[in-house]
């Protein structure tokens, strides 16, 4: 058998080896083309989350190894967390800002991109300046509206000037969510205009022109052709919108500060992280903290993707069945298709 | 062709080898370089290390790696790099208090209590004791920053004030005639809430018993009335309006409208701060130059309290040497407690140096009234915080602000520090 296959392989079996050969040549390209993407997702994903789900489980002060020098302690860090009352407060100020960022941009993002979407004059100038606050860093937007924000800094003197006696915006717990609220619209509003100034644009044109020849005013068009369109659109930002709120971390911080966050009720999950981890040096107890709000956000991510974004991700991990199968239809009809053409051929 | 792909395979694996590989421990230790960590990042400070290694460096043949390191990024860097000793820093700046015990116990600080110097023996003995851990050494002290009140004297003059003041109702009576002059009295970073948990610490030290503090500090028993007593004289503080009008927002240090900034700049009268106030006020002036009218008083006694009377609270900074380094870095550490580095170094960072025959040097007459405060003294607390360690210094210093924020009671400082226990 050997002999014949080596001298006078049928050409059936030629190609078969062949094929095989180039399975084999594919997988190691695949191989060494993901390699290094799934090593570096591996060592700086994967890993430190298990890392941090271990460490959760000990009294740790972050000297040598949690197993030498720290206490083992089961699952008490994770519970201590879930009945800490202030950390139950920063878990309801982060949804709070999750809801508020959603309420309050989605809405005006939408009236921006509708009105920097015609034409007029100076449009680009005003175009770049509602995009300004998103480029500035966290760090000098916090700082500066901080400093501006004092009960005795620059806003509340110029409100003296007209005779009003300004709040203390950043520490009565009544107003500070609503400054907070405000910040944020400020500062990432710029980001919502231009993803739905981008979806707009890519609604053609032939659509209004139509609908004005059947008579449509203006309003009615935005209702019936530039919302539905802008769905897939809003869909996207409502997510990125939704997963930045739930890591909120640097505005709060650098404008409250750690320990004013919490009497102020604007702390949120991961500065309630750093102030009870890092700041009081229970690395253990952090990392536990860290593990929950990384469940948290997890769940709400796969959520949102199974039941809202699957129409526009083709093949995301929740919908792969539905992925196969539409792919199984194409082939279907690609198939069909063939036929029909071959049989016209005939014909 | 296969050759290509076996080769572009090695190249890739070759990468990411390298690349998981970077960060591992650097080759065996050279005797004669050693690394030296401290957190001078700017000024005179930072030109101090870099001469005293030089110096060290022509005494010695032994080579000096400086790396200065921003005060906040500090001890996270250090935890960090000594995880594993064989890569970490051959002398450190030691964080002090229940952090540097933590460090002891995971074996990360050498015992220098055979190594160190007849002058560290003998002129630092008593700042020594805030590196002694069980009657051994793990460090050698560079410096001490006892606490007090800070004050302006023209606004002091302004309010109608002759003297400072010594007891506690004292210094009510003056807060009352500065808020009557239209004067903000005290200037408090609460943004930091370090700030205001000194308030808390030094009226505890008042209040407290040396038994009953003790005791607080090293075996976290919060039982004693005296510990809420202190903090009703806080609230009570709180209730006359003595902090400036917005002080939850004010940050310690940073700029014309911080705490420090306020008292710069004459709006506001007082500080309760350490020793390195001078030189943080001295670049918050308008012309960043030395406040000519301030003043320093120690931090008054409080009346029927049961403390020591002129105790004192404080840091002392130091250094600790790594359990792997080699030979020259104890000679580094008592290198720096000699005489001369000893009065540079109070010039350079304008501060009290821990040698005690180094301390003529010191010129400055508010430093000069601290030294004689610290010789009426027997014995110099290391700041409560500090001394509790990370964790229940942070519920401490948390529960301080609620209670000036208006969210808590005398009562729930002491329970925060308790609940902070099942932390950590």
């Amino acid at each position: 058998m050997a002999t014949q296959n080596n001298n006078g392989a049928t050409p059936q079996a030629r190609r078969v080896k062949s094929m095989s050969d180039g399975k084999a040549r594919r997988n190691i390209e695949i191989f060494i083309l993901s390699a290094p993407a799934i090593l570096l997702f591996a060592c700086f994903v994967i890993l430190p989350i298990i890392l941090g789900a271990y460490y959760g489980f000990y009294q740790w002060k972050g000297y040598g190894s949690p197993s030498q020098t720290g206490k083992f302690v089961g699952f008490q860090n994770y519970v201590t967390a879930l009945k800490d009352p202030s950390f139950q407060a920063a878990i309801l100020h982060t949804f709070e800002v999750v809801i508020g960022s959603l309420v309050i941009q989605a809405p005006l993002a939408i009236l921006f991109a509708l009105l920097l979407n015609q034409k007029f004059k100076g449009r680009g100038l005003i175009r770049t300046l509602i995009f300004v606050p998103y480029v500035v860093s966290e760090v000098i937007v916090g700082t500066g509206w901080s400093l501006l924000l004092q009960k005795k800094g620059a806003i509340n003197e110029i409100l003296a000037n007209f005779g009003v006696d300004g709040p203390d915006w950043l520490a009565d717990p009544k107003i500070a969510m609503f400054t907070l609220l405000l910040l944020i619209s400020w500062k990432y509003i710029g980001f919502a205009v231009i993803l739905m100034l981008a979806g707009m644009q890519s609604i053609p044109e032939e659509l209004y022109e139509a609908a004005r020849v059947d008579g449509a005013g203006f309003w009615q068009m935005q209702k019936s052709i530039t919302l539905p369109l802008l769905a897939p659109t809003l869909r996207i930002w409502v997510f990125l919108s939704v997963i930045g709120s739930l890591q909120l971390f640097d505005l709060v911080y650098i404008v409250w500060g750690k320990y004013v966050s919490t009497t102020a009720g604007v702390s949120t999950m991961a500065t309630y992280m750093v102030r009870e981890g890092r700041g009081a040096g229970n690395y253990g107890y952090g990392s536990a903290v860290a593990l929950i709000i990384f469940v948290i956000s997890l769940v709400i991510a796969l959520t949102y993707q199974k039941y809202v974004l699957n129409r526009d991700l083709d093949g995301a991990v929740t919908e792969q069945k539905e992925a196969k199968k539409r792919t199984a239809k194409r082939a279907k009809e690609a198939r069909r298709l063939e036929a029909a053409a071959t049989a016209s051929e005939v014909k | 062709m296969k050759f290509k792909t076996i080769a572009a395979a090695t190249l890739a694996m070759a990468t990411v080898v390298g690349m998981c590989a970077c960060g591992s421990s650097n080759s065996a230790k050279d005797e004669n370089t050693i690394t030296f960590w401290h957190n001078a990042t700017a000024g005179t400070g930072k030109q101090y290390w870099e001469d005293m290694a030089a110096a060290f460096e022509k005494k010695t043949g032994v080579k000096v790696e400086i790396q200065a390191i921003q005060n906040e990024d500090f001890e996270g860097k250090l935890t960090t790099a000594m995880q594993d000793p064989s890569s970490g820093p051959d002398v450190y700046m030691a964080l002090g208090g229940a952090k540097t015990k933590d460090m002891i116990d995971a074996g990360q600080t050498m015992d220098l209590t055979d190594k160190i110097s007849d002058t560290v023996k003998n002129q630092m003995a008593s700042a020594l004791k805030s590196f002694t851990y069980d009657d051994k050494v793990y460090g050698v002290p560079v410096t001490v920053q006892p606490g007090g009140i800070w004050y302006s004297k023209d606004l002091f003059e302004q309010a109608g004030i002759d003297e400072v003041p010594t007891t506690f109702s004292e210094l009510k009576s003056d807060i009352k005639k500065l808020r009557d002059a239209g004067i903000e009295p005290i200037a408090l970073g609460g943004k930091d809430a370090w700030p205001a948990g000194h308030w808390y610490y030094w009226l505890s030290l008042r209040e407290c018993s040396t038994d009953a503090y003790a005791k607080g500090v090293n075996e976290k028993d919060f039982s004693d009335s005296c510990w809420t007593k202190a903090a009703e004289d806080l609230q009570e503080l709180l209730d006359m309006d003595a902090f400036n009008e917005g002080f939850l927002t004010t940050t310690a240090q940073q700029g014309a409208s911080s705490s420090a900034g306020l008292l710069a700049n004459h709006k506001a009268a007082m500080e309760l701060m350490g020793t390195w106030e001078p030189g943080v006020v001295k670049d918050l002036t308008p012309d960043k130059t030395a406040m000519a009218d301030l003043g320093f008083f120690a931090f008054p006694d409080v009346d029927g309290g049961k403390g020591e009377k002129g105790a004192l609270m404080g840091a002392a900074t130091g250094f600790s040497v790594n359990p792997e380094a080699p030979q020259a870095a104890v000679d580094f550490v008592n290198f720096m407690a000699e005489k001369d580095n000893q009065e540079e170094y109070a010039t350079a960072f304008s501060t009290i140096p821990a040698s005690e025959e180094a301390m003529d040097s010191v010129t400055d007459d508010n430093l000069k009234q601290i030294i004689e405060a610290m010789s009426n003294s027997d014995d110099m607390q290391l700041w409560m915080d500090t001394a509790l360690g990370g964790n229940i210094g942070n519920a401490l210093n948390s529960g301080v602000v609620n209670l000036l924020s208006g969210q808590g009671t005398a009562a729930d400082i002491v329970k925060a520090m308790e609940d902070a226990a099942a932390k950590g």
